[in-house]
């Protein structure tokens, strides 16, 4: 006899049953409660740099006493976690951070066994894998944003409600919850959230005879701005990054094509059904028709933008050598940790480099449509029959889940390079003490409600990875012309979604 | 010959771990070439569909497009890699001051990461900002940028130059160790006989190497087949798939594209030649054995 988990029933199951229920029932009752827990304060309406100030550290949060209200803090179980922690090259408040998440844990629920593995990102998804075909996963994992789609299909993660964690759905960013619902369920919660912004050197503006403190508006700009900074500088305009089998070249090019009205499928939609392929409409032509302008036509880009990841524009930007690139909020501390490493004169003008350096929102399209990639994490509940031991400790996941994702410590876990996933962590002195000493995290965050997450699909990495790649090579290169390179790539993504597999 | 029932138990344990290690991957990955495994199903629910994969790779123009690079990549590569190392091998055989300082030298590429060289190379040859480009403009061969592996055209050639800096040093020291063995009193006996510099190394020297250069070749043959991290680093496949061989493409394939089956598929077609060339290997290094053994 098997029971419903296909696992052999053992004696004494009626008790319990009785007891399941009783635990159930206690569940729900708790879970109606702590919904209030979170009351939204924050106006999304509102955002901008200035709001995002304006509002941090006006309330605080007692995680502890509120997940208390979730699951009792005199709870005795079990957690296995995977995620990825900080590692040797990361900041040390990042390691401080950690540390403390962990022991106000542990003071918290003192009766919670954990059993935690910090795996780094290149590992972590390969090493899940590995352990579903083996049933020995942990209870609980942190992915990438899309990390959890290949598993949501494939049927390794539970469904989950906010609810059942002491949140409710309006305490997400929805871009965020859209990035981790498959087929119209929620497998996961966002944990933490970040977008891109736009960096430039004023200097270099200054020299090109653009205004140095202000951001192209639109992604027209960018293209005449590129052409003046080369033209007059001798220089590379804008970063451009263009790599093959690169992530790096969607997270800089599919906000310049939603922007322009494209899209690779209908993600930009407020309802995405990601069965209609916009990768060859007129939106998504004239974005590809602004980077062969700036490739082929002006060459105003790095020559090397094919086989360039951001990591090769770091260099140039740092030298004075490059005016204009798309940068995660962490750039200005990557740029401050080159300054710092350069000698003699290439010292001068990387300090000088730092001095000029600016942050701004992402241009926008013709008709004003600003957008930028959703990035970020999800945490997510594996399904009992694929978790070491064969069983889920639901209450311990839930008091994990509920003290990881509470206000402050969604804001503190994610202190170096994103923002906190639960929204209500804006209101935290924490975030207040991270935008006093953290330059231009208020730019960054503001560029949060333009986020739109890459289909969520589990095709999606093959999609952005490749195809989209494939398609501005393809064009920039001259080997196809725009309106060919577009039809191609519309081609190989309805032949991916309708699951013909890509590629050969 | 079998001698003793004893033996099997002392090679047991290798057996074990080499079936584990290599035999189950193996069958493994022929199995998985006869299913279907969307991106959207778990592997087992995988579904059988025969041949398909094996017929998709080998009527795909993009599998003949790389499989002409992969020739290009692996004949061009091994060529030069044995010429250099060859020439490398006989300028060292002759005693000179400095020898074992230039011996070492010439080992360096073989011993330095293939990662850390290929993003060497890739500084060195960027398109913007390279050392060989600077220096062609400074000494007036070039104007302007040089576009070495961000043009499609001379991309792949650049990068098995790479290949050949990395592996030459390979070939080196299998043909040094190869011109020990050449007789001294033979190319004396063809230096009284007249015989001049050129045709002492023809006829004398290179006959001598014949069995070290087939398995130097089959060597190097092999491994520039599975050559995976130069092309990956430094284009990953691009520009529009120009640098794309064998090896990465099954690569993405599976793992980027998920699709493990025709990936499989590809590898299988890939392990069936690796065995032609191991079989070729193996007769190389074992001719003359039965001569031996019957004597």
């Amino acid at each position: 006899m098997t029971n419903s988990e296909g696992r052999v029933q053992r004696s004494g199951s009626a008790t319990r049953r009785h007891i399941a229920k009783f635990a159930l029932a206690a569940m729900a009752t708790t879970s109606l409660i702590s919904t209030s827990v979170y009351a939204q304060a924050v106006d999304l309406s509102k955002w901008s740099p200035e709001y995002v100030k304006s509002i941090a550290g006006t309330k605080d949060f007692d995680a502890a006493k509120d997940c208390g209200a979730v699951v009792p803090n005199d709870y005795a179980g079990n957690v296995s976690y995977w995620y990825t922690g900080p590692f040797e090259a990361d900041p040390q408040i990042a390691h401080d951070q950690d540390k403390a998440f962990w022991d106000a844990f542990h003071a918290a629920y003192p009766n919670i066994k954990t059993d935690v593995q910090s795996i780094t990102y290149n590992e972590l998804l390969d090493k899940f894998r590995t352990a579903l075909l083996g049933n020995s996963a942990p209870m609980v994992i942190r992915l990438q944003i899309l990390g959890g789609v290949e598993f949501a299909a494939k049927g390794y993660l539970n469904p989950v409600k906010p609810e059942d964690y002491g949140f409710t759905a309006a305490d997400f960013w929805p871009g965020a919850l859209k990035s981790v619902t498959y087929d119209n369920t929620l497998y996961g919660l966002p944990t933490n959230n970040e977008t891109m912004a736009f960096i430039w050197n004023a200097k270099v503006f200054k020299d090109a005879g653009l205004d140095p403190e202000a951001a192209p508006k639109t992604w027209d700009d960018v293209v005449a701005y590129s052409k003046q900074i080369h033209d007059k500088l001798g220089i590379s305009g804008y970063g451009l990054v263009a790599k093959q089998n690169a992530g790096n070249t969607p997270f800089r090019f599919m906000p310049q094509l939603w922007a322009y009205g494209g899209g690779s499928l209908d993600e930009t939609a407020a309802s995405p059904t990601y069965k209609s392929v916009e990768i060859n409409n007129a939106g998504s032509k004239a974005a590809l028709q602004a980077a062969y302008q700036m490739y082929a036509v002006d060459k105003s880009v790095p020559v090397s933008a094919l086989t360039n990841t951001q990591a090769e524009n770091q260099a140039p930007f740092i030298a004075g050598q490059l005016g204009m690139m798309i940068a995660h909020p962490a750039e200005y501390a990557k740029m401050l940790d080159l300054a710092s490493k350069a000698t003699g004169a290439d010292k001068a003008t990387a300090d000088a480099v730092v001095e000029n350096m600016r942050y701004g929102l992402m241009p926008t399209g013709p008709d004003g449509k600003r957008a930028v990639v959703f990035g970020g994490s999800n945490i997510h509940v594996v399904k009992p029959e694929f978790v070491d031991g064969g069983k889920v400790d639901e209450q311990a996941v839930r008091a994990l889940i509920c003290m990881w994702d509470s206000p402050e410590w969604s804001t503190r876990l994610a202190w170096v390079g994103s923002n906190p996933g639960n929204i209500n962590g804006f209101l935290t002195t924490s975030m207040k003490q991270r935008l006093d000493t953290i330059k231009f995290l208020d730019v960054t965050t503001s560029m949060l409600p333009n986020g739109i997450p890459f289909p969520v699909l589990p095709e999606s990495p093959e999609i952005m990875n490749i195809v989209v790649p494939d398609m501005l090579q393809n064009a920039l290169t001259g080997n196809m012309t725009v309106d060919q390179a577009t039809e191609d790539a519309a081609k190989k993504i309805e032949t991916i979604i309708a699951g013909g597999g890509g590629g050969i | 010959m079998y001698t003793s029932r004893f033996d099997y138990l002392y090679v047991a344990p290798a057996l074990l771990v080499m079936l584990i290690v290599i035999a189950y991957p193996v069958y493994y990955t022929i199995e998985l070439s006869f299913y279907k495994t969307p991106a959207s199903l778990s592997l087992a629910d995988k579904t059988f569909t025969g041949l398909d994969n094996y017929s998709t790779v080998l009527t795909s123009a993009i599998f003949w497009k790389v499989t002409w690079q992969t020739i290009i990549w692996t004949v061009l590569s091994t060529l030069f890699s044995f010429l250099l190392g060859l020439g490398a091998a006989l300028a060292l055989h002759r005693a000179f001051i400095g020898r074992a300082l230039l011996r070492g030298l010439l080992l360096i590429p073989w011993v330095v990461s293939a990662v850390a060289a290929s993003y060497v190379w890739k500084w060195l040859y960027h398109s913007d900002f390279g050392a060989i480009g600077a220096l062609l403009n400074a000494v007036g061969l070039t104007k302007g940028p040089v576009n070495f592996i961000d043009n499609s055209t001379t991309s792949l050639y650049a990068l098995i130059v790479v290949n050949v800096w990395k592996e030459f040093s390979f070939a080196m020291i299998m043909l040094m160790a190869g011109l020990q063995t050449v007789p001294e009193s033979l190319l004396r006996a063809a230096q009284v006989d007249g015989a001049s510099a050129w045709q002492r190394f023809w006829h004398v020297t290179m006959p001598q190497l014949q069995g070290v250069s087939t398995v130097t070749v089959l060597l190097l043959v092999v491994q520039n087949f599975n050559s995976f991290i130069i092309p990956f680093i430094m284009t990953g496949g691009g520009p529009v798939g120009s640098t794309q061989i064998w090896i990465t493409h099954i690569y993405e394939l599976a793992f980027l594209r998920q699709n493990w089956g025709v990936g499989a598929a590809y590898a299988v077609l890939l392990f069936l030649i690796m065995m032609v060339l191991g079989y070729f290997y193996v007769r190389a290094l074992t001719r003359g054995d039965d001569k031996r053994a019957g004597a």
